[in-house]
């Protein structure tokens, strides 16, 4: 607590305020709810296949997690390749 | 032109004589040349099946009249709370066929090929009015049904009740209905429960005038799809190899080391009973403009349990008619069956402790398999008057499942305040440790 000074303190009021918002408006308003189709249909996969291949390395970053991490967001898509292209 | 090297094409039929789309067109199979005496790669592609359609019309069912098989009458109603007909005359009840094994639906996923239309299904044509009228058959007199929002309609001189049973091609008659399972009252109760939960910010108004007592049961149009597919996706993820700090005491930063790989997954997979809104207006999920995400939530149905088409199940309820072809439903098909892909080999990327960033995705379609359907909604409506048109506030209650999922207006001013209050008290606590430690 010398330089920083525990500046940062000062957001917790406007942080606080918008994260409290915007729940109270999802709650009310439910703008971001949607049928969940990845687990509400019956699916039947065959196991899943690939590889893996080791490319290179990301030494000294300070990031805690791969840039553009879209593990979890199936919805949003990325390039798409098609079987009849061109 | 019969010195240059590459030779004109043939002249392209014209736009109105003979071969165009205004001859008349012939009958589907015709072929003007005798397929056998043409090569074998020819006429085997010539002879090859076509798209299959699965023909769901009901022959025993006509568009008029309906009569109870017991005593003949015709005023038939869903009974509440099963999937049984009644006769109100006669109290004789009877059941519809379920349309899952009755066509067999819900088999042969994996061997799904190309793409199956049920006949409720098929493209809409444009010239087909959604106004239909008929001769009804017990009096002569004339009688319409506005198909757009109704399926049945009472002949106003004999009392018979007359149903839209055949299979037109303006969308309205589907393959197959889910009939309400989930009572009025209990719709209601549902309802209140949810805006009980939701009214210390709720807008006054809405608040005033809130009767859920006028819930209006709804038939929505979905097609149902299943599809048999693979999904694969190529990226990059990285493994955490070390981690280390540098810095003395003050300005002490984290560093990470990683590995990086090239991450490609295959799955194969069928789904089965996938629903798609198969309305424009009920497709469109902009929550800046509408609130039907919240009918979209409320999906999935128990679709297995429909039954065969009948226009008596409709009677007393109000409906909404499908305007959405196969072909223009495709792509929301797509992007879902991309998502569940995705979702499907999250499991096999654990390893990967830094996360995966996906690049590339591709789709290969199998087979599809198209069937129209009914679904049951109890929806309950508040419009909010705003700029541009205001905002149409749904909560909406699954006919079935009972599952309820709304949108309730805010009233800005008091969200407002409770937000800054807690933000002032937040700061007042910050300020106070702030002025503590120094």
């Amino acid at each position: 607590m010398s330089d920083d000074n525990g500046l940062w303190l000062l957001a917790i009021g406007p942080a606080g305020a918008t994260v409290l918002y915007w729940a109270l408006y999802k709650y009310y308003r439910n703008t971001d709810k949607s049928h969940a189709f990845e687990r509400e249909t019956t699916i039947e996969a065959q196991p899943v296949t690939g590889s893996d291949e080791k490319t290179g390395e990301n030494n000294g970053t300070q990031a805690t997690s791969i840039q553009g991490n879209n593990a979890g967001a199936y919805r949003m898509r990325v390039e798409r390749v098609r079987d009849d292209a061109g | 032109m019969s010195n240059t090297n590459s030779p004109s094409p043939p002249p392209l039929p014209s736009a109105n004589g003979p071969g165009s789309p205004q001859d008349v067109p012939p009958l589907p199979g015709s072929f003007p040349v005798d397929p056998a005496t043409l090569p074998e790669a020819m006429r085997e592609e010539l002879l090859a099946p076509d798209p299959v359609a699965i023909d769901t019309a009901a022959a025993e069912l006509k568009d008029g009249l309906n009569r109870c098989p017991k005593c003949g009458a015709t005023d038939i109603r869903h009974k509440p709370g099963s999937d049984l007909l009644v006769c109100l005359y006669c109290r004789n009840e009877w059941d519809g066929a379920r349309v899952e094994e009755e066509f067999g639906f819900g088999v042969g996923l994996g061997e799904l090929k190309g793409t199956v239309i049920a006949s409720g299904a098929r493209d809409i044509e444009a010239d087909v009015a959604s106004l239909m009228s008929f001769k009804c058959t017990g009096c002569g007199a004339e009688v319409t049904v506005n198909t757009d929002n109704a399926m049945t309609a009472r002949c106003h001189w004999c009392r018979h009740v007359l149903g839209v049973n055949e299979q037109v091609a303006n969308g309205a008659v589907p393959d197959a209905v889910l009939p309400f399972h989930i009572r009025k009252e209990d719709a209601v109760a549902r309802i209140r429960q949810f805006v009980d939960k939701r009214k210390l910010f709720a807008l006054k108004a809405f608040k005033e005038q809130f009767t859920p007592e006028n819930v209006i049961g709804v038939y929505l149009p979905y097609m149902i799809v299943d599809g048999n597919v693979s999904v694969d996706v190529a990226g990059q993820g990285e493994i955490q190899t070390r981690s280390y700090t540098r810095g003395n005491d003050n300005n002490k930063k984290t560093y990470y080391d990683a590995d990086v790989y090239r991450v490609e997954r295959h799955v194969d997979f069928t789904i089965d009973d996938l629903p798609l809104e198969s309305s424009t207006e009920r497709g469109n999920l902009d929550t800046r403009a509408n609130t039907n995400n919240i009918i979209n939530t409320i999906l999935p149905f128990d679709t297995k349990n429909a039954v065969k088409w009948n226009a008596s199940y409709l009677s007393g309820f109000s409906s909404e008619k499908r305007n959405n072809d196969v072909e223009q439903l495709r792509p929301r098909l797509e992007d879902q069956l991309l998502s569940v892909g995705r979702a499907r080999v999250e499991s096999s990327i654990h390893r990967y402790d830094r996360g995966v960033r996906w690049e590339q995705e591709r789709l290969t379609v199998h087979g599809t398999r198209w069937v129209s359907m009914y679904l049951p909604v109890w929806l309950y409506s508040y419009h909010q008057p705003g700029a541009n048109g205001g905002m149409l506030h749904y909560i909406a209650v699954n006919g079935r499942t009972g599952e309820t999922m709304g949108s309730v207006p805010v009233q800005q001013w008091k969200l407002l305040l409770a937000a800054l209050t807690t933000g002032t008290v937040l700061e007042g606590i910050a300020l106070m440790m702030i002025v503590a430690g120094s």
